[in-house]
């Protein structure tokens, strides 16, 4: 399924750049984050314990970051699973600036298996919306600190 | 056919016809009935299935060290175990798939199972599920029917090399004389829908193993044991009498679905004897809603060559149905199983049919509400309908104009159908006459002047019941079947006794799933030997050691009300025979002077001359040197009885698949909002013809049910894959089953015209109206929507279809 959204952060294009760049914002941001590895550069190892549509479940899974088009654009692609189900997506993060303000919208593609596909479906777009909505919340917190 | 078609005489009855109240509720409304869970065994332990997530994937590796080192877990069974310890079921297409109980390398659709683990309980099973990894290599997915069979399209099966698992082609008749002659060819396009039955009682299954005598007792819920007893015997590795089946008192439901219970019977017996434990899986209605059994979602082609006058004289059609990522018993006979009654109940004389059976990845069929005909009569109503408006004929006129008349009958449709006995005038009158047919035209015509959406749909089908398995031969060509062994029968066997006081038990094996067999054969019994019902006790459910039964035994195709109740009367009339012969013996009189009336058997006309039904079961039992020269001892018949008219297909692909052949007349009148594309039912008639009414009240129960199904199918259900293959209606959040609120007040109607075929006259009744309320909403909704120029062909019609279907339109016009 699509998804797609943005947000705004009061500071400059290149501070944004760099505070999506570090991984330590990530690891604090990304919701049920409970570790997160780099094995290459721009590629991660990650655990999560999320609940989606109810159902509670750790996922292990793998992020990477491709072609990076420092301080624009990059591309996400990362995929998990769980005894719930696995989640596959690649998303293009975009960023611009306007005034004081950078925007940083994502356009992507989601997929979902298992467990979660089955019971969830008509709910996994609107939870997909509210957890990105949470890591911008949290991306933003840290921008503060 | 057979040279002299075996019929009875029926007589006036004291208990069948009567609305008995059922002996079943009782037990069932006080909590004490007896269901697979209900079961406990000693030291039984509990399984959890691991289910594949992907539609389509090899299975590179599965890694259960962590989950077998969990505490409480007492085995685990693998694709690779079960790839040692059974062979791939049998299925009747020239090149079967390879279909185990489980994946092996390769999992083909979403919820297929990969693993079982055996625990000590169910909480821990589930979690130790958790622990197992496995590695799967995703695939590319083929969802679409049509897409399945193009040179492109991924394959399932390398065996195979192509998703089409079963193809035939057949000619009946003179379909090119038909197109000559016709006026008009109307053309049709149809999709039928993948949706199941979801009975309230999921799939159970028991198993234990005996490693020293090498045999299994498996208990389970299954609506056979029909073929399929065979078939998981010859999957295991074992003679027949080394696997005792065992169903309890009490079904919660089947509906065909429980026909696709057998490779988890031998799944968990797998489970059994690797772990050496009594092991127990309760499905649980996540895993129904993914990976039991549903009918087949069919594409259908269909074109009608017409007279301008009405006469269809031809059908050429198309079907190509799905069963999934594999094929499985009894299937491919979604194809053939309806091939006697094709033509419906219309006097169609030319008939070309194209068939195919492919597969897509997603989960597996059984025989589910009538069997491939409300596939088929979906596409035959919505044709009628087309045609007529084609021909600007009104839609019940048509059908007046082609049915098949009264004084035809015993009829033989260019299949080989013998369709026993009908008024189809006389039912469909009925329906009219419900509705108030031409005051619902006149404010139809007042509606759309008003630009209101009300539309008024009919369906008019023969309920074809009792199975003859010779149907499912016609897989094969004539040349291939001839080199082969013809199969053929619908039979079932009762067995009647009576105890030394007189009273009676019959042991039967149709398992029902809540349809009160026990209590017709109650009815049917007290008639027959002039006891009261309440002095019949039945056991009616299957233990393959202990019971008769045959491989047609089971409840599917309404077989009961028309073979199961002639075993009985059969069995019962034995056993009267026998008591008659006693009694004369005993009073020196002649057999044909006596009858057996409330208890007593007297001399007719000379009613002193008698003596007590229990001084004769006492007799044949305490004091057996009394009985006639020759004749055994006690009171015991039986009767193992198939219908002469299950005879195998000749050599023009000609069969009757059914045995007895009931009618329905639905009419449906619907208003449209085209706001918001919800469909309100505004009057609904619905009547029948199931021959000789056994138990009006039980029947009634039968018809309501069948509507509530019928309705679920045209407006609600959907067995949904997304185009990745997830199965998105997983839960009955999304899969939409009717309540109470969705169904409306339906006006029911009976026309007893009793089949000459049967001992009481009955047929059967328990699909009737799921197979015709899909095409008769569906007629219904084209009807509303008609003046937008909006195509029905598809189902369910949710609000949301309706809705985008009108859009469309307008845009269009």
């Amino acid at each position: 399924m699509k998804i797609e959204g943005k947000y705004k952060f009061l500071a400059s294009q290149e501070h944004i750049w760099d505070l999506f760049m570090d991984q330590k914002n990530l690891e604090k941001a990304i919701p049920g984050c409970e570790k997160m590895e780099e094995r290459e550069p721009g590629k991660y190892d990650v655990l999560l314990k999320i609940g989606i549509a109810a159902i509670k479940g750790t996922y292990t899974g793998k992020v990477e970051v491709v072609d990076p088009e420092p301080p624009n654009r990059y591309r996400l692609l990362g995929e998990g699973s769980g005894s719930p189900g696995f989640v596959k997506g690649e998303a293009t993060i975009e960023f611009s600036q306007e005034g004081q303000h950078t925007i940083v919208s994502y356009q992507g593609d989601m997929q979902v298996g298992g467990l979660i596909a089955g019971i969830g479906q008509r709910m996994i777009g609107g939870i997909a919306k509210m957890m990105a909505g949470q890591f911008f919340k949290k991306m933003a917190k840290q921008l503060k600190s | 056919m057979p040279e002299q078609l075996k019929t009875f005489e029926h007589k006036k009855r004291n208990w069948v016809g009567k609305p008995l109240k059922r002996k079943e509720d009782l037990r069932l409304l006080t909590g004490r009935g007896t269901f697979m869970d209900d079961i406990r065994l000693p030291d039984m332990k509990h399984a959890a299935i691991l289910r594949s997530p992907y539609p389509h994937a090899w299975i590179k590796g599965i890694n259960v060290s962590e989950a077998l080192n969990f505490p409480g877990v007492r085995g685990i069974l693998t694709g690779e175990d079960v790839a040692k310890m059974s062979n791939p079921f049998p299925v009747g297409v020239p090149v079967p798939p390879k279909y185990y109980c489980c994946a092996i390398d390769k999992v083909r659709f979403v919820g297929e199972p990969v693993a079982v683990v055996v625990a000590d309980d169910r909480y821990v099973a589930e979690d130790a599920l958790d622990l197992i990894t496995v590695d799967y290599e995703p695939l590319p997915v083929v969802m679409d029917i049509e897409e399945a069979m193009s040179p492109e399209a991924p394959v399932l099966h390398d065996n195979i090399g192509s998703n089409i698992y079963s193809q035939r082609f057949f000619q009946y008749g003179d379909m090119e004389k038909a197109y000559k002659e016709a006026d008009l060819v109307v053309k049709g396009k149809f999709h039928f829908p993948k949706y199941g039955s979801t009975p309230i009682e999921t799939y159970a299954v028991i198993a234990s193993y005996n490693p020293f005598s090498e045999d299994f007792v498996i208990y389970n819920n299954y609506q056979g044991p029909f073929v399929n007893h065979s078939l998981v015997a010859i999957a295991l590795g074992i003679p027949e009498n080394k696997m005792r089946w065992i169903v309890p008192t009490d079904i919660g439901g089947g509906f065909g679905t429980k026909t696709g219970l057998y490779p988890y019977i031998a799944l968990i017996a797998l489970a059994a004897k690797k772990t050496g434990m009594t092991v127990k899986w309760i499905e649980d209605r996540r895993e129904h809603l993914l990976a039991s059994a549903t009918a087949t979602d069919r594409v259908t082609y269909m074109e009608a060559a017409v007279k301008k006058d009405g006469t269809i004289l031809g059908l050429k059609d198309k079907a190509i149905d799905n069963t999934g990522g594999y094929i499985r018993a009894p299937e491919p006979g979604c194809a053939y199983r309806s091939t006697g009654n094709h033509t419906g109940g219309y006097q169609i004389r030319n008939l070309d049919r194209e068939v195919l059976v492919v597969g897509t990845n997603k989960c597996l069929t059984a025989p589910s509400r009538g069997y491939t005909c409300q596939e088929l009569y979906f596409s035959l109503e919505r044709m009628i309908d087309l045609v007529a408006s084609e021909l600007g004929m009104d839609t019940a006129a048509i059908r007046f104009k082609n049915f098949i008349q009264t004084d035809q009958f015993p009829y033989t449709t260019p299949t080989g159908g013998i369709y026993d006995a009908g008024d189809y005038q006389k039912v469909f009158q009925m329906a009219l006459d419900k509705i108030d047919y031409k005051k619902m035209r006149e404010e139809q015509r007042n509606a759309r002047e008003e630009g209101r959406l009300m539309g008024i749909g009919f369906s008019t089908v023969v309920d074809p019941s009792v199975t003859n398995i010779a149907y499912v031969t016609l897989a094969l060509t004539p040349e291939q079947r001839a080199k082969g062994h013809p199969k053929s029968g619908s039979g079932e066997a009762v067995i009647i006794k009576m105890d030394p006081l007189g009273k009676v038990h019959v042991i039967a094996c149709t398992n029902p799933q809540g349809q009160g067999h026990d209590t017709v054969i109650s009815q049917i019994v007290a008639d027959e030997l002039g006891v009261h019902p309440d002095d019949v006790t039945v056991s009616n459910v299957v233990d393959t050691h202990d019971r008769l039964f045959s491989i047609t035994t089971g409840s599917y195709s309404s077989r009961f009300a028309s073979v199961v109740t002639t075993a009985v009367v059969t069995a019962a009339r034995r056993l009267k025979d026998k008591m008659l012969k006693i009694a004369a013996h005993l009073l020196e009189a002649n057999v044909e002077e006596l009858e057996i009336q409330e208890g007593k058997i007297y001399v007719k006309g000379s009613p002193d001359k008698s003596m007590q039904v229990r001084h004769v079961a006492g007799t044949a039992h305490w004091n057996q040197a009394a009985l006639p020269e020759g004749m055994d001892a006690g009171l015991y018949e039986t009767c193992l009885y198939t219908m002469p008219t299950s005879q195998p297909p000749d050599e023009l692909d000609r069969v009757n698949s059914s045995n007895t052949y009931g009618f329905m007349a639905e009419a449906i009148v619907v208003e449209v909002d085209p706001e918001t594309g919800e469909v309100k039912i505004l009057k609904w008639a619905s009547v029948h013809d199931a021959g000789t009414i056994l138990n009006p009240a039980l029947l009634e129960g039968q018809v309501m049910g069948s509507c509530a199904h019928g309705l679920g199918g045209s407006l609600y259900e959907e067995w949904a894959y997304d185009e990745n293959g997830q199965c998105i209606t997983a839960s009955f959040q999304d899969y939409l089953v009717p309540t109470a609120m969705e169904v409306p007040k339906i006006d029911i109607g009976h026309v007893e015209i009793p089949s000459p075929f049967t001992a009481l006259g009955s047929k059967g009744a328990g699909e009737s109206s799921c197979m015709s309320v899909p095409a008769c909403i569906g007629n219904a909704i084209a009807d509303a929507l008609a003046p937008l120029g909006v195509i029905i062909n598809e189902l369910p019609l949710s609000p949301n279809k309706i809705w985008h279907l009108i859009q469309k339109a307008k845009k269009k016009g």
